[in-house]
């Protein structure tokens, strides 16, 4: 078969692949789409449909803002500043791994627990042709994002230093990066799903899982942090890596990608510490050699499963059917936590709200005292983040939701289950909180019923969007993502809801006591109200 | 007399502009396996859904034990096991973890539940399945833990579409039998089957579903009295019924000569 023939026929299985991974993982569904497949046997196919629609379009939307992002640390040179390369370079490397290995991790999910379609093995073509088919539907998976980030770039590198040899070195440095983190995303997505489907799972394992799903979350908080600190980082990796004599700059043009980074930025003579240079050209030499072992690696797996088989095996045998009992709502949280936690891309949002508000309490570190301010916004910020999760928890229900709907179960039962889940994970967010309010001094002892009030708040909100996503849906793409907008907003207007009566009480007052018994007062209405509304609708 | 278990009346069902029932009417009583016979997309899927309560009608009403299918569905879905055509479950869970929320959810007593369900995944060789996840399990032991699940909480009426479908011949002869003791005992299966040996072999009575509704119902003998062949089979009978005899008639007579006519060239 020819290598034309055979790309133009990869797009049918890259296809398949791609509708596989976004209708398993249907938390990645986007707007209009949240929640559908609980709604009713019917709108599954609609669900089906619009499943397909994003594994056409998603790529390509995807590509285009890790294009932007892969711009974005170029901004200084652009914008005329006097900052070096190597940094620029570097932190570009940075945010296109991350956002390779985020979105392959989500896409290779299919290749590692379902392999290929069978289909091709089946029509009359020769073992190696069906497996260089499948080989460049893998490729499929990131050709975008990949030559755009490289396009963009080689030509700003081109395009800064007015050159075309660092452009050359920038493209070569760019593949070799691409190569690593598709291999790193196939890795991590076969470790997540061998641990998933192995059978440690039903002893109560899951470790592993734990810890990637930390890493996971980090990684995607190192992406927010590039962004929101870009300002910040360039100059300062540019400062370290431009002292020659420096300990720090010898050993960052070791390390990945910096040697990449410093490499591309020796090619331009931007800075002349000849010995950091050297250092990076032959560590970069190194991680060529790691990008092709790492590709031969993928293509490998890839091509070794033609048939259906899948990278995460190595099942155990049970021996016995023992199991537990629990009351109803337990019940049901268990199956929401077992379900949600098998997904990477839906799992890591467990961690989020508490990531989130360390961010927001980092950033205000500084402050010798806590203010009511720092405290409402810390709070709504982790509460906002936190509505994220209903939202998960209902998607993840996915098709499956059809066996819930066979058994004697109230919808509310189901809905104080989600909301139980999304309140519990915003109380690392509300210790963290709390933790930082016993060490720092406040600047009235009333402050101290924020982060409580806000746990009324955040319950109230979930339980609310959680039971508004059950409901009904109406016809109509534009009006589901309304829709969909609409139950996220009148989750996050009761999040916010109990802050703003804080501060209106506050502001009318000057009374912190007065302004936290209107907080929690709002929050406690809210909470009893949304709770009615739930046990009659 | 007897009140019966399911009761079924006037049901209709659209999907858009296309109707899947019209007025469907059937009764299911105490002991008693009823087979639902049609043709692809005739509405015995459908029927089903209704009777489980995964999708409300549009018109008519599904008693089942005494409760209303969609006014006191808690109480309906509480009579019920169902096992759908192609297994619903929770895929990325395993076996163990499906059966323990089911057992929770149905509140089954503790040492009922353990007695229960090892014989069932004995007796359905699952056991060993019991920690993998659903989704890298073969379609035949997914359905049979569907099965399990459906037979787990020993509900009255059981609803089973298309059941035998991936089963491998020593899993569904024990689940006749199954079906043949529950019956026995006083309860009652509505399933849906193409298979016509199986209906004849095992249905109490039969109700044949063409475009929406009822055309037949009663027993072989009472069906072949409806369409006056004696001797019929079922497969004949159904044929019929559904005034498919003529047209596979001639599709295969059609079929018959363009296959000698491609040899002869």
């Amino acid at each position: 078969m020819k290598p034309v023939d055979a790309w133009r026929l990869s797009a049918i299985p890259y296809s398949e692949l791609a509708f596989k991974s976004i209708l398993q993982n249907s938390s990645n569904m986007w707007w209009g789409s949240f929640g559908r497949g609980a709604s009713g046997v019917s709108e599954r196919e609609d669900l089906v449909e619009r499943a397909l629609q994003i594994a056409r379009f998603d790529k390509l939307i995807v590509a285009i803002v890790v294009t932007a992002a892969a711009g974005v640390p170029f901004l200084p040179q652009i914008l005329g500043g006097s900052y070096g390369l190597s940094a620029s370079v570097t932190l570009s490397l940075a945010v296109s791994f991350a956002f390779i290995v985020l979105y392959g991790v989500q896409t290779l999910s299919s290749f590692v627990t379902g392999g290929f379609s069978p289909v091709l093995s089946t029509l009359p073509l020769k073992r190696g042709d069906v497996s260089l088919v499948n080989l460049l539907s893998f490729v499929r998976t990131c050709d975008f994002l990949v030559v755009g980030s490289l396009a963009c770039q080689v030509f700003l590198v081109s395009d800064v230093t007015g050159s075309v040899v660092p452009g050359l070195f920038m493209l070569l440095a760019g593949v070799a990066n691409s190569a690593i983190a598709v291999g790193v995303s196939l890795w991590l997505s076969s470790v997540f799903y061998k641990d998933v489907l192995g059978s440690k799972r039903g002893r109560g394992g899951g470790v592993l899982r734990l810890v990637l799903l930390l890493g996971w979350g980090i990684a995607v908080l190192g992406i927010g942090v590039l962004f929101a600190a870009a300002g910040y980082l360039i100059p300062l990796v540019q400062g370290v890596l431009a002292n020659p004599n420096a300990l720090t700059s010898s050993i960052l043009s070791l390390i990945y990608p910096f040697s990449l980074g410093v490499g591309v930025g020796a090619t331009a003579h931007l800075f002349a510490s000849s010995g950091v240079e050297k250092t990076a050209l032959a560590a970069t030499a190194g991680y060529l050699l790691v990008a092709v072992v790492v590709s031969r690696w993928s293509m490998g797996s890839v091509a070794s499963f033609p048939e259906g088989a899948s990278m995460a095996t190595g099942i155990e045998r049970a021996h016995d059917t023992s199991t537990a009992l629990h009351g109803l709502v337990t019940a049901y949280v268990i199956k929401d936590l077992r379900t949600a936690s098998v997904n990477l891309p839906s799992a890591f949002l467990f961690t989020l709200p508490a990531f989130e508000t360390l961010l927001v309490l980092l950033n205000r570190a500084a402050l010798p005292s806590l203010r009511a301010s720092t405290l409402l916004v810390s709070t709504a910020l982790g509460g906002l983040v936190s509505l994220i999760l209903p939202l998960v928890l209902v998607s993840s229900e996915g098709t499956g939701f059809d066996f819930a709907k066979t058994m004697p179960l109230r919808i509310s039962t189901i809905a104080f289950a989600k909301a139980l889940i999304a309140t519990a994970v915003f109380l690392p967010a509300v210790a963290v909180v709390c933790l930082e309010s016993s060490l720092k001094p406040l600047t009235s002892p009333a402050l101290v019923s924020i982060p409580f009030a806000s746990i009324l708040a955040v319950a109230a909100a979930s339980l609310l969007e959680v039971r508004l996503f059950l409901g009904f849906t109406s016809a109509g793409r534009i009006r589901f993502i309304l829709q969909d907008l609409s139950r996220m907003a009148a989750g996050a207007g009761t999040v916010l809801l109990p802050a703003i009566a804080y501060t209106v009480a506050y502001l009318l007052k000057f009374d912190h006591t007065l302004a936290a018994g209107a907080m929690i007062s709002v929050a406690s209405i809210e909470l009893a109200a949304v709770v009615e509304f739930v046990h009659r609708s | 007399m007897v009140d019966s278990l399911v009761e079924i009346d006037g049901l209709s069902m659209r999907y858009g502009s296309a109707r899947a029932l019209n007025g469907l009417d059937l009764k299911v009583m105490p002991g008693e396996i009823y087979g639902l016979l049609g043709p692809n997309g005739a509405g015995k899927t459908t029927t089903l859904k209704i009777t489980a309560g995964l999708i409300e009608p549009t018109a008519g009403s599904v008693v089942v034990s005494g409760f209303d299918a969609t006014t006191e569905s808690l109480q309906a879905k509480a009579q019920i096991g169902y096992v759908a055509e192609i297994p619903i479950l929770y895929e990325s869970l395993s076996p163990r973890e499906l059966l323990e929320f089911v057992a929770s959810v149905r509140r089954i007593d503790k040492d009922s539940l353990h007695r229960r369900l090892s014989q069932l995944a004995e007796a359905f060789e699952v056991t060993s399945a019991f920690d993998s996840p659903i989704a890298t399990l073969s379609m035949g032991t997914k359905q049979k833990v569907a099965i399990i699940a459906a037979l787990l909480h020993q509900p009255p009426v059981l609803l089973l579409d298309e059941p035998l479908n991936s089963l491998d011949a020593r899993s569904s002869r024990i689940l006749r039998e199954l079906l043949s003791l529950h019956v026995q005992r006083g309860g009652a299966v509505l399933f849906s089957t193409h298979v016509m040996e199986i209906a004849q072999k095992l249905c109490s009575r039969i109700g044949i579903i063409f475009e929406g509704k009822t055309v037949a119902e009663g027993n072989l003998d009472q069906l072949r009295a409806q369409t006056g062949g004696k001797d019929a089979t079922l497969e004949e009978v159904f044929m019929k019924l559904t005034n498919e005899s003529s047209e596979v008639e001639n599709i295969v007579k059609t079929l018959r000569e363009s296959f000698f006519n491609d040899e002869a060239r």
